[in-house]
């Protein structure tokens, strides 16, 4: 991918990622028995909060809700930008930064739960992500994410387990239920992301709409250079992560980290093993 | 760009009882499930003061609630309107002069839409709540008080202070 | 060049001898001006050796040989004095034990005409850290001790010249009797230093730094007693000719391992590191971050080329991973400030010696480059430990809390510490981001997929911590209104920003600096540089690149910014008070301190204990 591409990408993911976030809305009220609402909803909403009247409680903690979106915006560029992919997984961890130590920076009860929670989905998903982009170089012999999504080998096809916990750990990435811990929006009620309003709690709400973006492209890149299959690679991973959310209470963040390293990565190292065993 | 128009598609609800006997509570959560579903408007029960459109009040409002109600109230951004729901939030109802109680929620903020009803049903709610967005779409952006309240502001607006000036008065009004 | 190595070894000892000799409240100032004097001279000579002919072998005279035996003798007899004083039996048998290798490695060693020192790269290397990062820490030291204890600063601080001096003793020589001695003389060197404040707890965690460092001892002698058995070696350049041969007995390279193990403070021998912390932070800080434990790393180091692929670097793989990830777990329960970067040295020194051991030129750089800024990054820390302890009064945690409000420098600069440890563009990200991808090309065998699930989950854990304690500082009440500096004193500052700006500085020129400065020691240590090109600002290794504007956007994103944060008031919006459901509550927060991992704690020590017996018995093939 050259790097117009990936700028006009990156430029979009915004409007991209409003619309997988307005389609899951109808997917989960699909599922429900509910209508759901209109697919342009995040946008309605969207416009809707930059006529709000901001209030907030002091300026640092306002500006680090920005610096997560532009943070955000950034690792999606450094990821699609066809550079390295540990260093865009290791960018995703500073744009979460930001909106940790905003969250710490209110003394507000919820806002510090939250980010410490946002913490431990960091530590529950984060080493299977960089495993898989291990595996990812073990199938492809790269490790530029160009590289992948030109490689002659389907990455799913060696790597069906790693494909699988990845899928698992989707919710925890997008703080989907079961692994909702963060935001838990009937117990903490969003966490981290408390405190913003109007304007502010928009730069929030956007990057989570590139998360979408940047989460989904990790997905694709298990399709390596087959982009058909990639696409359905994604679409399946939408509905099944929708289906999960639909289908699960939260579990707690030890029973999530727990979850992560015990069976997600184990699986995952099978996977490498078998993998050692075919080549030899 | 004329952002008014998309207030109506996307209210946010905060939903606050003030010592209700849950019997409204009940019916507006039945707004959100599969029956009524209101998420068709793009309503979204938040939770979250800061990120609310509508406050949806039930209750007669006790002693005690008057001034968690009032600290809500503050903390939600303007444009924002205020949906008295059920019998008891719109006058009292049938705690109506008790010892505890304040008669209405419009006693202690300035309350936009009132919906009758003991309890007051999920259609009358959807109503009251689309009664409430014709409203929203026209309010300005400026900070709003209760009828009670003195203060003058002008903005920025510190709610802290607002908050305890008012909270001053409310205390002294008896 | 023989006089520039023995000078780099005497100046600071000559320094420190001045120290002593003046004590009092009057010459504070002379002092001051002498121990700064330290940090122009050996740079200097390092210089000079850097740039010098290497590597460089040295023929030490013969008297010296006979003065380091005595020397051993008596250290190993003020040891047993120690123990028999404080009655403490480890301490006392494990002198008595030490002795008597001592006098079976003396009887049997054979003549060797191998020189006594040897100085490459990978000690000029050395010497590069503790003459620029420990003078530092001895200079911090003498504006530190102005404030505790004006009359033992000489003292002091003359302890911390000579620790020095010893330091770059120790790296440069090649005999491993001297190495003994040496790294012995370390060990009491921590131990007047941890029981500098002589109370109780100090000398009860001296003594215990002591014994456990003795075992290291003893490890060394019987490394050195099964080396001249099965060989005859005597020297490390000797065991380093063993490189490449397919079958070598490897007992005394398995317990020359545990030696570092243990001096590297690896569970379950981090107890005595964590005892440090009762000693002035001065200590704490120049025992983490220059000298001391860095020997660890030095000596797996030197090892690496013989046990590169054997069983005994995969055991130590694991092991240190395991500690890696055990130290960060253990570090997350802590609230003591300093007790945090103890746990947190624990926990890199396991990746230092992790990388160290798989072998490969790219990991060896990554654990270079590791030791470089790690000993910048916590020396730093430590200092500004020192600072908040000195002059806010903050030890705990809970204390540090809104320290934003009051101290925006201090926060500044261990904030970039903390963050140069985990994120992205500084310099320990980049060699743990080297370490992960060269992992990956051994992934058929589990151990280097251990090693890329040790890191990491150890990486991630670590920031979960420093990001901890980065949110506890940062919380505030409300707006700054006026912006105002603490006054931090000259000395501080002097010592601090250097570091500050070379972590910086490093980190965005980082492939210049691994091209130019660390990919010579490489090529010292197994024969050939890692395959590194740096364009520009970009590193490019074999396998991917790190380009210059991921790099730029980071530090845009980490430093200006939050820079920026102090500035930016967003005048014209509403304030409000925080989300409470309404309720009106005096809030109090506390902080996190994952109890829940505590259940697990015997638990990894459990396992440290038993891979660490699996590295010895296993990787040593004692069986
Ligand atoms: S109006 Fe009736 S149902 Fe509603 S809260 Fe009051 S008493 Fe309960």
């Amino acid at each position: 991918m050259s790097y117009w591409t990936a700028f006009i990408l990156t430029l979009f993911s915004p409007v991209i990622g409003g619309f997988i976030y307005g389609l899951e809305r109808i997917v989960r009220a699909r599922m429900q028995g509910r209508v759901g609402p209109p697919l342009l909803q995040p946008f309605y909403d969207f416009f809707k909060l930059m006529d709000k009247r901001s209030i907030i409680i002091h300026s640092f903690h306002a500006f680090m809700g920005i610096m997560y979106l532009i943070g955000t915006w950034f690792a999606l560029f450094v990821l699609l930008s066809g550079g390295d992919l540990l260093i865009a997984i290791f960018f995703h961890v500073l744009s979460l930064a930001f909106l940790v130590v905003g969250g710490f920076s209110v003394r507000s009860p919820y806002s510090v739960i939250g980010a410490m929670r946002e913490l431990l989905h960091m530590v529950a998903y984060e080493p299977l992500y960089v495993l898989s982009a291990a595996a990812l170089y073990l199938v492809t012999g790269t490790f530029q994410v160009s590289g992948i999504l030109h490689s002659k080998h389907v990455p799913l096809i060696y790597l069906p387990l790693f494909f699988t916990a990845v899928l698992f750990s989707l919710p925890a990435i997008l703080k989907k239920s079961p692994f909702d811990t963060a935001e838990a929006h009937q117990e903490i009620i969003g966490g981290p992301e408390i405190e913003y309003s109007g304007k502010f709690y928009e730069a929030v709400y956007t990057a989570k709409w590139i998360e979408y973006v940047y989460a989904f492209f990790f997905i694709f890149l298990f399709a390596g250079g087959n982009h058909i299959l990639g696409a359905l690679l994604i679409i399946f991973a939408f509905f099944f992560f929708n289906l999960l959310d639909n289908v699960t209470a939260r579990v707690n963040f030890r029973q999530m980290v727990a979850f992560h390293w015990y069976i997600l990565i184990p699986l995952a190292v099978i996977n490498l093993m078998l993998i050692a065993l075919w080549r030899s | 760009m004329d952002f008014k128009k998309f207030r109506k598609r996307s209210p946010w609800i905060l939903h606050y009882n003030t010592g209700s006997c849950n019997g409204c509570d009940i019916e507006i959560l039945a707004c959100l499930a599969p029956k009524y579903d209101v998420e068709r408007f793009g309503i979204l029960n938040r939770g979250n003061p800061k990120q609310s459109d509508i406050l949806l009040v039930t209750g007669p409002v006790t002693k005690r609630a008057k001034e968690r109600l009032l600290r809500l109230y503050f903390e939600m951004p303007e444009p924002k309107v205020v949906v008295a729901v059920g019998a008891c939030a719109c006058s009292g109802g049938v705690f109506r002069h008790m010892y505890n109680v304040e008669n209405g929620v419009d006693k202690v903020i300035p309350v936009d839409v009132y919906v009758p009803g003991c309890a007051a049903r999920p259609e009358a709610i959807i109503d009251g709540i689309v009664r409430a967005l014709e409203i929203l779409k026209e309010k300005g952006k400026e900070v709003e008080l209760p009828h009670w309240c003195s203060a003058q502001v002008k903005p920025p607006v510190n709610r802290v202070k607002l908050l305890d000036r008012c909270l001053e008065e409310l205390h002294g009004r008896r | 060049m023989e006089k520039i190595v023995y000078s780099l070894f005497l100046v600071p000892w000559v320094l420190a001898l001045a120290v002593f000799l003046l004590p009092g409240a009057r010459f504070h100032r002379l002092r001051q001006l002498i121990t700064f004097l330290s940090l122009p001279a050996l740079s200097f000579l390092t210089y000079l050796i850097w740039n010098g002919h290497l590597p460089l072998q040295i023929e030490a005279p013969r008297w010296l040989k006979l003065a380091f035996t005595v020397y051993d003798y008596g250290l190993l007899f003020y040891f047993l004095y120690q123990g028999i004083k404080f009655r403490d039996f480890l301490v006392t048998v494990l002198a008595l034990f030490q002795l008597f290798l001592l006098t079976w490695v003396l009887l049997i060693i054979p003549e060797s005409s191998v020189p006594d020192f040897y100085v490459d790269r990978l000690s000029a290397f050395m010497f590069l850290i503790v003459s620029t990062v420990g003078t530092l820490i001895c200079i911090y030291a003498t504006k530190y001790m102005e404030q505790e204890n004006l009359e033992r600063e000489n003292r002091f601080v003359a302890i911390l010249l000579w620790f020095l001096g010893v330091m770059n003793l120790a790296v440069s020589v090649n005999n491993i009797e001297w190495f003994f001695a040496l790294f012995e003389t370390t060990t009491l060197a921590s131990y007047i230093l941890i029981r500098f404040r002589w109370d109780e707890v100090s000398v009860k965690n001296a003594l215990r730094a002591l014994w456990m460092n003795q075992i290291g001892g003893i490890a060394i002698l019987l490394g050195l007693l099964f080396g001249i058995k099965y060989y005859g070696f005597t020297h490390f350049t000797q065991f380093l000719s063993l490189s490449g041969k397919p079958t070598i007995v490897m007992i005394p390279l398995g317990f020359l391992a545990v030696s570092a193990l243990v001096k590297g403070a690896q569970m379950p021998f981090h107890r005595w590191l964590l005892g440090a912390m009762v000693a002035p932070t001065p200590v704490s800080a120049i025992l983490h971050s220059a000298t001391m434990v860095k020997i660890a790393p030095y000596l797996i180091l030197r090892l690496s080329p013989v046990i590169k692929g054997t069983l005994l670097a995969k055991l130590l793989i694991i092991t240190t991973g395991f500690v890696f990830v055990g130290a960060g777990l253990l570090a997350l329960t802590q609230e003591n400030f300093k007790k945090i970067l103890a746990y947190s040295t624990i926990s890199l020194l396991g990746l230092m010696m992790l990388t160290a051991s798989m072998g490969s030129s790219m990991a060896i750089l990554a654990s270079l480059t590791l030791i470089l800024f790690h000993a910048v990054v916590k020396a730093l820390l430590f200092m500004e430990a020192g600072v908040m302890e000195k002059l806010f009064k903050a030890k705990y945690i809970e204390d540090i809390r809104r320290l934003v409000e009051r101290a925006p420098i201090t926060v500044a600069f261990t904030s970039i510490g903390f963050m140069s440890m985990t994120i992205v563009p500084y310099g320990i990200f980049v060699s743990k981001w080297m370490a992960i991808e060269e992992a990956s090309n051994f992934l058929s065998h589990g151990a280097y997929v251990g090693s890329i699930i040790f890191m990491a989950t150890g990486g991630v854990i670590l920031a979960l911590l420093y990001f901890k304690v980065i949110g506890v500082m940062t919380r505030k009440r409300g707006e700054f209104f006026r912006f105002q500096l603490e006054k931090v004193p000259f000395v501080y500052l002097f010592s601090t920003v250097p570091l500050v700006l070379f972590v910086i500085v490093g980190s965005i020129f980082i492939a210049k600096l691994l091209c130019l400065s660390v990919n010579p020691v490489v090529e010292a240590v197994i024969g050939t540089p890692a395959p590194i090109i740096a364009k520009g600002l970009t590193l490019i290794t074999p396998v991917s690149e790190l380009y210059g504007w991921q790099i730029i956007g980071a530090f845009v994103l980490l430093l200006i910014v939050p820079i920026l944060a102090y500035f930016v008031h967003f005048t014209g919006t509403d304030r409000v008070y925080e989300y409470t459901c309404g309720e009106k509550l005096e809030l109090n927060i506390g902080t996190y301190n994952f109890f829940c991992i505590q259940a697990v704690e015997p638990f990894v020590e459990t396992a440290a204990v038993a891979l660490f017996i699996l590295t010895l018995v296993l990787g040593g093939g004692l069986v």
